[in-house]
């Protein structure tokens, strides 16, 4: 429902766009067809060749936020690193393409994917009843718990201690979902803001008491930068990550699907989870 | 050299100019004097073409410049022609407007150069010569917002002269200027009604009116009410209307 | 951080600021003659004309432009998605590879063109309306004709009037260009974004702003330089300086 609103409105939008460019000035900055790469494969195929399409180009465009540590982030010298980007680096050499690693805006990932931008989203991403509805999810292959993150030295010990508490959450996110969706809501006070990282360090300065996110983040965090939290016992709820691929692109799904199998029964996964989690944390079966 | 029959104008529904009828000779120095809102900027803008006239005929230095049809409609001459009585006519404003971005020299010397095509050294050896005339040489490379409201007024008078009009047009040219400054540009004005230049003057100076001109235009309402010498317009035969006006005149 | 993380931080900035730089000059380099042209047409005498280019400004003006440069990335693939997309629109934008990065690029300039020659085509319609009828009456007078008075006249005038306004927008665009980090492209603040995460610090941000800030005020400078320049009178009083010195440095 809310998507078809925005896809009407963006489409209103970009016909004025257009209109515009053609009536104002004729700018040359209209974009020149300079490939042939086929951009409209967003109709409904009659038969899926996703897959055929993926291996004709000899690659697979992953789109993501490039800001989710461990997950996919960008390292210091700007390279996009994590842990989905070394499975994923793996499935694209065990199937003879090149990965292409797409940064996206986290907020239009569904258009980026249904329109072409991109072949999946790949980057920690939670799975929920709208995700599931809007894509072709692959089976979950890590299991995450939302926690509440709290300086090492405050006065909140347990979840009922934050009642009239301002606490962090990432916008656009399950965990912000989850949050608002719980009966915690009503007694404390949200501040949504970009990314984790930043809202770790608003804590930190006391913008904020806690901050609610995906556990996987959290400890790495915690490990990677010796910081001083505290985990709070018990989480909202637990949920899975998974790779969205495009509602009709089944063929290309399972060829990843059943690579990432693979790779479990071969001990390729358990190796790249012990590389950035110190152990197999994966629920591939 | 000027003549002016029948000539009408309206904005819009409001009548500014009725039935004018009026010659101005080769050395003649006319005056135009009235109310405000009696048509005499009008007059001058119309003859200047910085308005179009609603009907009548107008003529300078012979040429036609505007005649009415028989259908009663306006009928202006070519670009052309318009162009050739332009640079037959010269416009000191009321305003001044000088070009606040070129020197002295070059706010006279531009039209020159590149209406008449001048060289650039001629045309800057006759500007200084008007410079010299108006007792502004030193004035040269200053720019206008450095000169006073006199001092201004007299670069352009030069930068009208600098076209040589055979006639010349000054609409009101000492009304924004403070009245210690008014005398410096009489005197000028003077000077060039000595040297036989023609000019027709719309003018708030009685006095200055009285000495200088040949003949004075008295007109009120979009009318020319009086026309004559100075001795008879300011003398004891004029109408009652004129009489009126001097009088309210003088008690300011 | 340490010293050495920063001076890799800072080595990474740099080399993104051409990216910066890149979407700064193109912009101004289309937004100011389109933004002529576009005052040129909101003043024009046919009253559908000045309507549509009303219109346009406002949408331009009225909408954020982080808006605008999404939008903008999405109307391709949109309108030819649509049934209402006329024949020759489809054939033509058929062949556009929306994964390159020409295009990405490409969309982005577009808006960020569109948008800012809305606003200067605000600012140079007041300076031209800003001209006294009586400069234009004046010129006429002396025989100039239409061209000779908007060139030599008017537009002397007006680039001297629109200026100041000018310099404040060209300021704003330094940091406008930083929205482009949404879309997203790699410039100076998607870096900075980026590496907040990596470095769980916020340090990249504010060196970000540092850069920002540089760039700012060099073309503060540059444009006061040049706003001067175009006073005659300060030129005229250089020059007369130089004389001056030369003439000393010569006896």
């Amino acid at each position: 429902m809310k998507k078809s609103i925005l896809t009407r409105v963006l489409t209103g939008f970009a016909a004025i766009a257009l209109a515009a460019a053609c009536a104002g000035c004729g700018n040359n900055n209209q974009p020149a067809a300079t490939t042939t790469a086929a951009a409209a494969n967003s109709a409904p195929a009659a038969e899926d060749n996703s897959w055929q399409k993926v291996l004709d180009a000899k690659k697979l465009v992953l789109g993501l936020d490039a800001s989710f540590p461990p997950m996919g982030f960008t390292d210091e010298a700007n390279n996009i690193v994590g842990f989905d980007i070394d499975v994923a680096q793996e499935v694209c050499d065990r199937l003879g393409i090149e990965l292409v690693k797409q940064p996206i805006n986290w907020d239009t990932k569904e258009e980026d994917l249904n329109l072409g931008k991109i072949d999946c989203i790949w980057n920690g991403m939670s799975v929920n009843a709208a995700r599931a509805e809007a894509m072709n999810l692959s089976e979950p292959y890590m299991k995450n718990e939302m926690i509440f993150v709290v300086p090492g030295n405050t006065v909140v010990k347990t979840m009922e201690d934050l009642k009239g508490k301002t606490v962090g959450v990432q916008t656009g996110s399950t965990a912000q979902e989850i949050l608002e969706a719980s009966e915690l809501f009503k007694d404390i006070t949200v501040t949504p803001l970009e990314d984790n990282v930043t809202l770790l360090n608003q804590m930190e300065l006391g913008f904020s008491d806690a901050v609610f996110l995906d556990s996987v983040v959290a400890y790495y965090y915690i490990a990677e930068n010796n910081k001083d939290y505290y985990v709070l016992p018990g989480n909202l709820e637990s949920e899975e990550y998974a790779i969205g691929f495009r509602k009709n692109d089944q063929a290309l799904r399972d060829k990843v699907q059943e690579t990432v199998k693979a790779m479990k029964a071969d001990g390729k996964l358990a190796e790249i989870s012990k590389k950035w989690f110190g152990s197999d944390v994966t629920t591939v079966k | 050299m000027l003549e002016v029959k029948n000539l009408s104008k309206s904005f819009d529904k409001l009548c500014v100019l009725k039935d004018i009828n009026f010659t101005v000779e080769k050395g003649e120095v006319v005056a135009v004097i009235g109310p405000s809102g009696s048509g005499k900027s009008t007059l001058l803008r119309c003859v200047n073409q910085l308005e179009k006239a609603g009907g009548g005929e107008i003529n300078v230095c012979g040429i036609n410049m505007m005649h009415t049809n028989e259908k009663g409609k306006a009928v202006f001459a070519d670009t052309k022609t318009l162009r050739e009585i332009r640079l037959k006519t010269g416009l000191v404003f009321q305003n001044f407007n000088l070009f606040p971005h070129m020197t002295v020299l070059r706010n006279i010397t531009e039209a020159p150069t590149l209406v008449l095509k001048k060289s650039k050294a001629e045309a800057r050896e006759h500007a200084i010569e008007l410079l010299r005339k108006m007792g502004l040489e030193a004035k040269a490379d200053a720019y206008p917002s450095e000169l006073s409201g006199g001092q201004q007024q007299r670069v352009s008078i030069a930068r009208a002269l600098a076209l040589d009009p055979e006639i010349l047009f000054f609409d009101e040219p000492t009304s924004a200027l403070d009245p210690e400054l008014t005398g410096e540009i009489l005197k000028v004005i003077k000077e060039l009604a000595n040297d036989g230049m023609t000019m027709v003057i719309v003018t708030h100076e009685m006095a200055f009116a009285h000495d200088v001109a040949d003949k004075v235009i008295f007109m009120e309402g979009g009318y020319i009410v009086d026309e004559g010498t100075p001795e008879h317009l300011f003398g004891d035969n004029a109408s009652d209307r004129l009489k009126q006006f001097l009088q309210r005149f003088n008690q300011h | 951080m340490t010293g050495e993380q920063i001076e890799t931080l800072f080595g990474l900035m740099l080399e993104y600021t051409i990216p910066t730089l890149k979407i700064f000059c193109f912009t101004l380099l289309y937004s100011i003659p389109l933004g002529m042209v576009v005052a040129l047409l909101k003043m024009c005498k046919i009253k559908p004309i000045s309507w549509l280019t009303n219109i346009y400004i406002l949408i331009m003006r009225g909408t954020p432009l982080l808006l605008q440069l999404i939008v903008a990335q999405y109307s391709v693939p949109y309108i030819l998605k649509s049934d209402a997309c006329p024949a020759f629109l489809h054939a033509l934008l058929d062949g556009v590879d929306i994964r390159s990065e020409t295009y990405t690029f490409n969309m982005m300039l577009f808006a960020f063109v569109l948008n800012y020659a809305a606003y200067f085509a605000e600012i140079f319609r007041g300076g031209i309306e800003s001209i006294p009828r009586g400069q234009y009456e004046a010129a006429g007078a002396l025989g100039l004709n239409r061209t000779q008075t908007f060139f030599r006249i008017i537009l002397p005038q007006v680039i001297r009037r629109v200026l100041p306004a000018s310099s404040n927008e060209i300021i704003t665009l330094v940091k406008d260009t930083s929205l482009a980090s949404a879309i997203p492209y790699m410039e100076i603040m998607y870096i900075a974004k980026k590496q907040v995460p990596t470095y769980a610090s916020l340090l990249p941000l504010f060196m970000a702003g540092l850069f920002y800030f540089a760039f700012a005020m060099v073309l503060t400078l540059l444009l006061s330089l040049i706003e001067k320049s175009l006073d005659p009178m300060w030129r005229r009083n250089v020059k007369t300086l130089r004389k001056g010195i030369f003439r000393r440095g010569n006896a």
